[in-house]
């Protein structure tokens, strides 16, 4: 149970605190509510683009690092596909820094021109490193374009192609701020050894003469529902055929995104789960099994990988993954299994709320999806689910014509 | 007034709370480290053997020995184990170095009693059974084929191989063939070799009280498992003649890129200071190298500097990957910088920055239970104490930008260097 006290300011900005006396930090957490699915399709990978932009100086403050650094502060970020988070520590008494520093860049950027023709080149070169000169690199661009046709879920935060990136303008990067980058689009969470009251008076100083930006409520043309399966096969230059499924799944407010969660858990989650001791150890099918959610904060994905073993074809390996699904599918799970992974699901929270600084990333990212109060009602929605409504939600979910298949074969 | 232009005031960082780790004797001698912090019932215990691929005789006896303490022991079968484990949300990561096999066991606290009754059985009474191997050289064998596919790892194991020479155990040289040469008679001798009290520490954090500690004597404490300390053999480094190396990998846009060269060991009197030295280098995030070749140049997402200390040996590394037309000027940036060390006093400022931040990190270091229990073993590893942080802090507070300069003198010399790339010369 985490406790936290929030209120908003005149200029939209959340507020939450959470007080932590154990520590002798503080985290400074502003988590805007823009990613990747708010960018126009022509140019892609822009948010995360913008990242990296952000650390290149504000209106007032040419240097974002070295005041920080001289504060002995540490600080990094993220881009998702729902939201891009700005997170800092700093030892508690030099706390204001953090404020000085984060308000500066929520009100305006440099806009300087060399940074952004640098970060251009530091960014194309992090898509090569994890995208283009990784072996299965561009899996996840793949799976994105063949599930997805219309939502913008269908690109990577990195972007679509790296002449998105080059191409980016000064103008372009304007607009972006002034669209989404404001107060009344943002959250500020603190935690730490401080009090609700300080924080508050802080916060009117730094982030209340911000003006809001009135920014508009997004518009996403929704993903029309998937009506046959899809299948896409490519050659590459990797050691290992992979097989990868995956089926379009409801969004993260849906009880039924909690019963998706204990489905990936009790097929995948560790060795005691049913792919790995039934496919992996017993049939040795497959050297790597692996059942996910995406994550994301609309409908996302639910995703099955797996590795065949030597001799064992992608046809075989589809279909021993298809007929766990399918006993998902017809049979209820056992009460055993229940209580495990909801047992693993407690314990995993618990050991989330022994750091200040994931206390303050979840706070953020839950306000963003919509309330705070989630990290702490969700023990109780998992622990609602039933064996039942995890067979009736399995029904809903692994339907062939809700499938996309995409076989990455190994170059002979 | 709100005056944006100005930093608010910065506070030196004058307390430092560095609770350290309280030492008792289980009866059979293995010494537990433990430390009583943090607010939620988790408790994290490792098993640290002196079981590293230092003591091997083959190439990934140490390593799957090490997987296999999960794949079946005398009361509980492999996936008997993964149920106590999973059942309980409690985890256990099983890992080799090159001098340490560990254990480490992270549970909340009111499961403990069910999770060390597993892993004493587990370490104790290990059977390696034969099935489960095969799986289990499958599964590595399949992730050994990706890794080699990667520029990163082809670098930093030929780097290895030209500081140590191919056959020193701090070389990095595992082959496709030595696969199918392990048997289980191997892995089986190791374990009884190695896996014992007498080879064996342990370092407990979190919500540790009497009855944490009466657990361990209870499953560890015996002298059912108890043998003498193995003495660890001595091996002589031979470093390659030649200065630079080069793995050619067809096809990638991208080139691995490691400089570095010997360094000296944590108990030297330079290393604190040298330390620093090398943050400045490319140890954060404001260091010369990501100055330079990432926020100036954009050669590359990221480049550091580190040293890497071993229990026989420490090792300074640059690390980088970078397109491949970017390799001659990044290499030409990195002896550019030392160059810049060995003949320009770092500013004030910067230094003021570097002190004020590495403070920071000092605080984050020994903030939290996992975090104490990680500057501990940095130290038990190499046998020193708690003074080894008084003495870091006394250096960061006090170091000059002359000392600096000869330091790098001394200890940053281009020329003295190893460089290996792996990537497409075409």
């Amino acid at each position: 149970m985490i406790h936290f006290e929030r209120t908003k300011l005149a200029n939209g900005l959340t507020v939450i605190v959470h007080q932590d006396k154990t520590t002798p930090m503080v985290a400074v957490d502003v988590c805007y509510n823009v990613g990747s699915r708010d960018e126009h399709p022509d140019r892609t990978g822009f948010a995360h683009l913008f990242e990296h932009l952000m650390f290149g100086g504000s209106k007032h403050i040419p240097s974002y690092d070295e005041p920080l650094q001289k504060a002995g502060g540490d600080n990094n970020a993220f881009t998702s596909n729902d939201l891009t988070n700005y997170y800092l520590t700093l030892p508690k008494n030099n706390i204001e820094t953090g404020f000085w520093l984060e308000s500066d860049r929520m009100l305006e950027l440099a806009f300087s021109k060399s940074s952004l023709e640098v970060q251009r080149n530091v960014v194309i070169e992090e898509f090569k490193q994890r995208y283009l000169n990784q072996p299965y690199g561009d899996v996840w661009p793949l799976l994105r374009q063949l599930a997805y046709k219309v939502h913008p879920y269908q690109w990577p935060t990195i972007g679509r192609e790296i002449s998105h990136i080059e191409q980016a303008t000064m103008q372009q990067v304007k607009d972006f701020f002034f669209a989404h980058y404001a107060p009344d689009n943002a959250v500020l969470v603190v935690t730490g050894d401080v009090q609700f009251d300080q924080v508050v008076t802080m916060a009117e100083h730094w982030f209340g003469p911000i003006p809001s930006r009135n920014v508009k409520p997004r518009n996403i043309a929704q993903e029309p529902e998937q009506t046959e399966i899809r299948e896409q096969t490519v050659v590459r230059d990797v050691p290992n055929d992979t097989i990868y499924m995956a089926y379009h799944m409801p969004e993260r407010l849906d009880p039924a995104y909690y019963a998706t969660d204990l489905i990936s858990d009790v097929l995948s989650n560790g060795n005691s789960s049913r792919m790995y001791q039934n496919l992996v150890q017993k049939e040795k099918l497959f050297t790597e099994l692996d059942a996910y959610l995406s994550g994301d904060y609309e409908p996302g994905l639910f995703i099955v990988s797996g590795k065949p073993s030597n001799g064992i074809s992608i046809e075989t390996a589809r279909k021993a993954i298809e007929q766990e699904l399918d006993r998902m599918k017809q049979e209820k799970v056992s009460e055993y299994e229940l209580e495990k992974v909801k047992n693993k699901m407690e314990a995993n929270i618990e050991y989330a709320e022994m750091n200040y600084l994931t206390k303050a990333m979840n706070l953020a990212t839950n306000e963003i999806l919509q309330d705070a109060e989630l990290i702490n009602s969700q023990v109780q929605l998992y622990h609602s689910v039933t064996a039942s409504y995890i067979q009736e939600v399995s029904q809903q979910l692994f339907l062939p014509e809700n499938c996309s298949v995409l076989n990455y074969i190994a170059k002979k | 007034m709100l005056n944006r232009t100005k930093q608010p005031i910065v506070n030196p960082i004058e307390h430092i709370d560095m609770v350290q780790a309280e030492k008792r004797l289980l009866s059979n001698g293995i010494p537990v480290y433990f430390i009583n912090a943090g607010s939620q019932d988790v408790v994290k215990i490792d098993f640290i053997f002196e079981a590293g691929t230092w003591f091997q005789s083959s190439n990934l006896v140490s390593s799957l020995c090490n997987s296999m303490l999960e794949e079946g022991c005398r009361n509980f079968s492999a996936s008997e184990i993964a149920e106590r484990f999973d059942f309980y949300g409690a985890y256990i990561q099983l890992v080799a170095d090159q001098n340490y096999g560990y254990a480490n066991v992270v549970s909340l606290g009111k499961h403990l009693p069910a999770i060390l009754e597993v892993t004493e059985n587990m370490l104790k009474h290990s059977v390696f059974p034969e099935y489960e191997l095969e799986v289990l050289i499958d599964k590595n064998k399949q992730k050994f084929l990706l890794e080699n596919e990667k520029v990163r790892t082809l670098c930093q194991k030929k780097f290895t191989q030209v500081m140590f020479g191919e056959e020193h155990p701090y070389a990095m040289n595992n082959k496709l063939e030595d696969f199918d040469q392990i048997n289980r008679e191997m892995l089986v001798q190791f374990y009884q070799t190695y896996y014992h009290s007498g080879n064996c520490r342990i370092i407990a954090a979190g919500r540790i009280d009497e009855s944490v500690l009466d657990l361990l004597e209870t499953h560890f404490g015996g002298s059912d498992w108890n043998q003498k300390l193995v003495p660890a053999a001595e091996f002589v480094m031979k470093p390659s003649p030649q200065k630079f190396h080069h793995v050619e990998k067809a096809n990638g846009s991208q080139s691995a890129i490691r400089v570095g060269k010997m360094w000296v060991s944590k108990s030297h009197p330079d290393y604190i200071p040298l330390s620093i030295l090398v943050t400045i280098f490319g140890g954060y995030f404001g260091s010369r190298l990501m100055a330079n070749i990432r926020e100036e140049k954009g050669y590359t997402y990221g480049i550091g500097s580190f040293v890497l200390s071993l229990k026989y040996a420490s090792y300074l590394i640059i690390s980088t990957e970078v397109g491949n037309e970017y390799v001659e000027p990044t290499r030409k940036e990195i002896a550019f910088e030392m160059n810049r060390l060995q003949t320009e006093p770092v500013s004030e400022s910067e230094l003021a920055t570097l002190k004020s931040y590495l403070l920071g990190e000092f605080l984050r270091d020994f903030d939290g239970p996992f975090a104490l229990a990680g500057s501990f073993k940095a130290i038990n590893d190499f046998g020193l104490d708690y003074t080894f942080y008084d003495r870091y802090l006394d250096t960061l507070r006090n170091i000059t930008p002359e000392e600096l300069m000869k330091l790098a003198r001394q200890y940053l010399n281009p020329d003295d260097c190893y460089t290996v790339v792996a990537g497409s010369m075409g």
